[in-house]
């Protein structure tokens, strides 16, 4: 055909499923709701924590235990931001840039951590340890500009501390008790830094949307620039 | 302080998350007296205190309830704490500080509503809230709050948490139910209505966590006490939020019916503007109710008429269910302001407010999901100055057919979005005018309008009242 | 039934239909994208919208509401009056059309759906000439969803009436939403492509072109192409069609509603199927063997020589399912005329596995062909000598049968090459067919058959329905079509006509001659 058409016949490389332990953890779950598909979203925060992103063949193993189509699964992955369809890396820095933040320097934090980091949103830093993105209101806009580094929250951010924030190795770690009701089974973790170094970060934009992470990016950079 | 604070007294208390400190305070008498009252009884009881939904809509929690089906099996209870609103976040430090109330407040509610299986909607980026309320509920299950034969009562109720992962959308009634049942955050359409065939096609309650959180009080205060806080039409206690550039920013308690000036300048709230700036612009229900001027503008002459035509200050706007009205704002919302200093470019507000909701926007309905991402491109191209005084027609245009009156679709959402940037482009028009006269190509600019000068010149729709302001863009072409 | 007022003008429409239907069955063109009759109503498209006359909260007093409804999701009351034809319902109509348009590529001269798309109906009808933006537009990729359909996202209008097809007709699912807000596309699971026996219908359900048969793709441009209403010969069912063709040939069947066989939908059997009638290598002369010669022959020549052939004892007449039930009158009539003991048999039925059923209760029927229910009652009619098709080449074999007259008519190939053994030790074999076969080889007298496209008639489906279909194109060049053979044979005078010989065949069987009329299609969904 004279044009690109993007291929849906073959899938190629679907990436890594889910060990039995989720999938034990998942089932667990099934009691709570009246129907499986409900285990929908706790699934797939399972899978994501266990996997560091949800994988195609993560998105089939989870349609095989809810036993809906795998492009239902799909369907939500991509609807939710805090899925990733790509790997990402260890520490998810998610800094917010809704109305309060913005107007006490949320931009710029953004601009700042971009360049420090070397990536830009929905990106991953080669060495597998951060991955940036940003996100709609984190509801701490008394503590604007605010950010997470996964489940930390980071209040009042100044540009000079994020050298510091950043090289904290805690600076993800919640000081309180936690409930491991959403985690991995068993602690399970991907290894961040061989998932950066298999699929890089994306420098270049694809020639196509297949190579770009099947052209969905649960984010919407590409809006920003349209 | 000169309000008490009652659904954030705990708030500073050491501990104040664990069940025993709220106990201490008295916590689950409440709950306690209710399992004693019949279920007629405290439904009518609520809908005594007219206690209006918290979560935006200020619809009545009691009338709601009795919506429900007569004769019905399974009831469902959806408790919404996707607080995703900018910039709200009262929902949060009341979860932060006090799970136990919002707890207690369910366990009212199911047993008001005869259901037996509540879910807890948490938005996915309260990561320690999570924390905090699952082992609250934890808690409560071990003291006997949640389970079967609570207190003895013979009244069964399950309570789960539930993650969401990042969606506005998820807090309409309805996209929180879709996104429970595990698919997409669209809102469905209406009728059914919820408390008919509501998540898993039961009959479905949900309320908003403050609303839920206001139980416990009336119970144990009774309804004077309740009714006589507020204003006529807008009872009780409300957890007001101000952020942006004010002194202190956070959320305070206070019956409802304060102004918007008092929350900003009051001593028991903002404390004023940062380094004495004047305020350009405020939200004060939470971005999708719309913008008032600020005090940067003179002061309205008429006292207490309000004159929208005219670039008055509006802060005197009371932050009650029906004054908001009367200044073009969608209603009270969340009550959670934002200020805008009089130093911010007010373009790269509305750039921001577009952006929001054309993320946010959940695609179903034509109006919104092309409306707001075409409005988002107009503000980024305003931003980037090249922009034409047309465009500012062009925004107001597409604002009202969105929103041409609430419930033109399937959710407030897009009622959400012509509100406040309906309110930004009209109330501030004059200060657009003046970056539209002034503005500098910079190479966005320069870019879009390489891209199809033609284009420029098009015109309004034909027919209507509006039309181009000369038909040019207002960047020098020399 | 109830009985509403659309602008002013007072209709009675059917009970419990959406207001859209009600005012789509009485006339009005009211646009919309969204709503299907045959799929469950989202109402998301917000183009259908209408003012709605209701009380004053207050002062109870009828007026228009300020707010406007979806017709879609507003069921009929008796007594309710609505507007299409109004400031505030127009406005809205232009504002979202225009929206449509935002990112649309504006690529009509190579779209296939050009001439037959809503968007371009409705722009012009509804809608603006002009796109009041001047950013970029948001540009969707293209996407090879299925082997036998393409999606191109960027003309896509979001109505969903395709992912509601998959989920709730064939049950399958494969097509999802995927992405939010104006970044929404339809999508599949990578590697696991619409492939079930219904998707050809998510391309008819499409408004706009966004998605393509890939049968059709760059085929024709839709305004050179004539419509015939017809039936389909895929299967038993009795599916009513429509067939788009020209002088280049059959390029498209496409569902005709038919709210008691079909309703809106087709199976991609009785819609793809088709191909054959346009193959190069079908029989196009008659062919006769003389002295172990096989010579061109006319049709001037033939019915003396079947005649001479058939006049004896141990004749037999094949009459294949393919035909219609005129034409299986017709030849059963001149089988009798000709030879009063002769054989009738009912020519060979194709079977595939079960009957497969879908969730909202389309049928798949294993059986494929179109008319046997319409062959066998004609011959019961008939009565006198009769047996099967197996029989009948056992008797061939053995000698009890001289000369066999076969009408085949199949798509594909069909006989096993031990029936094609046991008719060739006949005296006389006559083989009437689309192809070139293994009986047509051992035939004394070939003749070439006409496709059903070329043909008119009716067919009786599993269900004792009688459904008429019309000729789409003229019988290819050297070809007489069965009914004008068969009527000539009979020695009836004139041109074959289908409507007279059922008025003849109603005379003699009076169960076959109440021939269904479909009921007019709601002209909504395409």
């Amino acid at each position: 055909m004279a044009w690109n058409v993007v291929d849906r016949n073959t899938a190629g490389d679907l990436g890594p499923g889910i060990s039995d332990a989720v999938r034990q953890k998942i089932r667990g779950f099934f009691d709570r709701y009246p129907t499986r598909r409900a285990v929908m979203l706790p699934a797939l925060h399972i899978t994501q924590e266990a996997l560091g992103y949800v994988s195609l063949q993560a998105m089939r193993d989870v349609a095989e235990e809810l036993e809906v189509p795998p492009s239902d699964v799909l369907d939500v992955v991509s609807f939710y931001t805090h899925f990733w369809t790509h790997p990402r890396g260890e520490k998810t820095i998610m800094v917010c840039r809704s109305l309060s933040c913005e107007l006490l320097g949320g931009r710029e934090l953004v601009e700042a951590l971009k360049e420090k980091l070397g990536i830009g949103e929905h990106e991953t830093t080669p060495d597998g340890r951060f991955s940036l993105m940003t996100e709609e209101c984190l509801a701490a806009c008394d503590h604007a500009p605010c950010m997470m580094i996964n489940e930390k929250m980071h209040k009042c951010v100044r540009l000079d501390q994020l050298d510091q924030l950043l090289d904290d190795p805690d600076n993800d770690r919640l000081d309180m008790p936690r409930s491991d009701l959403y985690d991995a089974p068993g602690g399970e973790k991907p290894d961040y830094a061989a998932l950066a170094r298999q699929h890089g970060h994306h420098d270049e934009p694809a020639a196509n949307a297949e190579d770009d992470d099947l052209g969905y990016t649960s984010d919407v950079g590409e809006m920003k620039d349209s | 302080m000169p309000y008490e604070q009652i659904l954030m007294r705990n708030v500073g208390v050491k501990n104040s998350q664990s069940l025993k400190v709220y106990q201490q305070a008295g916590g689950y008498a409440s709950a306690e007296k209710a399992l004693k009252m019949s279920v007629e009884d405290l439904v009518e009881f609520v809908k005594g205190g007219n206690v209006r939904g918290r979560g935006g809509a200020g619809f009545p929690a009691g009338i709601k309830w009795g919506f429900l089906p007569k004769e019905r099996e399974t009831t469902y209870l959806c408790v919404n704490a996707d607080e995703s609103e900018p910039p709200t976040f009262c929902n949060r430090v009341l979860m932060e500080h006090d799970p136990h109330m919002m707890l207690e407040g369910i366990l009212i509610a199911g047993y008001a509503t005869r259901t037996n299986v509540a879910y807890i909607y948490m938005r996915g980026e309260f990561t320690e809230q999570f924390h905090i309320v699952q082992k609250a509920v934890e808690q409560a299950y071990e003291a006997g709050y949640f389970g079967t034969n609570i207190l003895g009562s013979g009244y069964d109720l399950e309570c789960y948490v539930h993650r969401g992962a990042g969606a506005y959308v998820c807090g309409e009634e309805t996209g929180l139910i879709e996104s429970l049942e595990g698919k997409r955050g669209w809102p469905r359409i209406k009728p059914p209505f919820p408390a008919i065939a509501g998540a898993f096609g039961k009959p479905t309650v949900v309320n908003n966590v403050e609303t839920l959180a206001v139980l416990p009080h009336i119970i144990e205060r009774g309804l004077d006490w309740w009714n006589g806080l507020g204003t006529a039409n807008s009872k009780g206690t409300k957890m007001y939020c101000i952020s942006g550039p004010v002194n202190r920013p956070g959320c305070y308690e206070a019956p409802l019916g304060i102004s918007t000036r008092e929350l900003i300048y009051g001593e028991d709230f903002g404390q004023g503007m940062r380094d004495g700036m004047k305020v350009k612009a405020c939200s004060p229900g939470g971005l999708s109710m719309g913008f008032l001027r600020g005090d940067l503008f003179p002061e309205n002459p008429s006292k207490g008429e309000v004159d929208l035509t005219s670039d008055y200050d509006e802060l005197d706007c009371i932050l009650d269910f029906d004054d908001v009205r009367r200044y073009d704002l969608l209603g009270l919302g969340t009550a959670a302001a934002v200020v805008v200093a009089e130093d911010t470019d007010i373009r790269r507000v509305l750039t921001n407010v577009c952006r929001f909701y054309a993320l946010e926007s959940c695609g179903q309905c034509t109006q919104c999901r092309e409306g707001t991402a075409w409005m988002y491109k107009i503000a980024q191209r305003i931003e980037a100055g090249a922009g034409r005084s047309f465009d500012l027609d062009l925004i107001e245009e597409v604002t009202k057919n969105m929103g041409m009156m609430p419930g033109m679709s399937i959710c407030g959402l897009p009622d959400g979005a012509a509100w406040p940037i309906r309110t930004l482009v009209q109330k501030f028009r004059a200060e657009f005018e003046q970056h539209l006269a002034a503005q500098a190509p910079n190479a966005a600019a320069e870019r879009i309008i390489a891209t199809n000068p033609a284009a420029y010149d098009l015109p309004v729709l034909q027919g209507r009242a509006l039309q181009p302001s000369g038909g040019t863009y207002l960047v020098p072409k020399d | 039934m109830p009985k509403i007022i659309i602008d002013g003008k007072e209709i009675e429409c059917r009970d419990g239909i959406p207001v859209l239907q009600a005012a789509l069955e009485a006339g009005w063109d009211v646009p919309h994208y969204c709503y299907h009759p045959g799929l469950s109503v989202v109402a998301s498209c917000r183009l259908c919208l209408m003012e709605q006359k209701m009380p004053h909260p207050q002062t109870k007093e009828m007026g228009w509401a300020p707010k406007l409804f979806p017709s879609c999701q507003t069921p009929v009351k008796d007594g309710m009056e609505v507007r299409f034809h109004s400031e505030s319902v127009e406005n809205n109509q232009k504002h979202v059309m225009e929206y449509y348009l935002l990112n649309h590529p504006l690529d009509c001269p190579v779209c296939d759906k050009a001439g037959e798309c809503s968007l371009q109906d409705y722009s012009e009808k509804f809608g603006n000439a002009t796109s009041r933006m001047v950013e970029d537009k948001h540009k969707n990729p293209k996407k090879d969803i299925g082997p036998k359909t393409l999606l191109y996202q960027d003309r896509c209008v979001l109505c969903t009436r395709c992912v509601r097809f998959a989920d709730e007709i064939a049950g399958t699912g494969e097509l999802a939403v995927v992405e939010r807000g104006s970044r929404g596309e339809i999508d599949v699971f990578p590697g696991e492509p619409l492939a079930n026996d219904l998707q050809g219908n998510v391309v008819d359900l499409c408004p706009v072109g966004c998605l393509l048969d890939k049968q059709f793709l760059f085929r024709q441009r839709v305004w050179n192409l004539q419509t015939v209403p017809s039936v389909s010969p895929a299967d038993s069912s009795g599916a009513c069609i429509w067939i788009d063709a020209n002088d280049a040939g059959v390029h498209r069947v496409r569902p005709r509603f038919n709210e008691r066989v079909n309703e809106w939908w087709i199976s991609d059997e009785q819609r793809h199927g088709f191909e054959y009638v346009n193959r190069e290598d079908r029989l196009t002369r008659p062919r006769i063997r003389e002295n172990g010669q096989v010579r061109g022959a006319s049709w001037e020549e033939i019915p003396a020589h079947l005649r001479a052939a058939f006049a004896g004892d141990g004749s037999a007449f094949v009459i294949s399912p393919m035909l219609s039930n005129e034409e299986a009158w017709l030849l059963a009539t001149f089988a009798r005329q000709v030879a009063p003991n002769a054989v009738l048999a009912c020519g060979h039925v194709p079977v595939e596995g079960q009957d497969r059923s879908f969730p909202k209760g389309f049928t798949i029927r294993a059986e494929k062909a179109p008319n046997r229910g319409g062959v066998e009652r004609i011959l019961a009619h008939f009565g006198g000598p009769q047996m099967s098709f197996d029989e009948l080449c056992g008797q061939a074999a053995d000698g009890t049968l001289k000369a066999v007259y076969v009408y085949g008519g199949y798509p594909a190939a069909w006989i096993t090459p031990a029936q094609a053994e046991q008719l060739s030790r006949l005296d006389c074999l006559v083989v009437h067919d689309l192809f070139d076969g293994p009986l047509t080889e051992r035939a004394d007298l070939v003749l070439p058959a006409a496709p059903w496209t070329e043909r008119e008639g009716s067919f009786t489906n599993c269900d004792g329905l009688v459904q008429a279909f019309e000729r789409a194109r003229p019988p290819r060049s050297g070809i007489k079509a069965e009914g004008q053979f068969f009527q000539e044979l009979c020695g009836l005078p004139g041109l074959f006509r289908s409507a007279k010989i059922r008025t003849m065949l109603g005379e003699s069987i009076a169960d076959l001659a109440e021939t269904f009329q479909p009921r007019k299609e709601p002209e909504h969904a395409h």
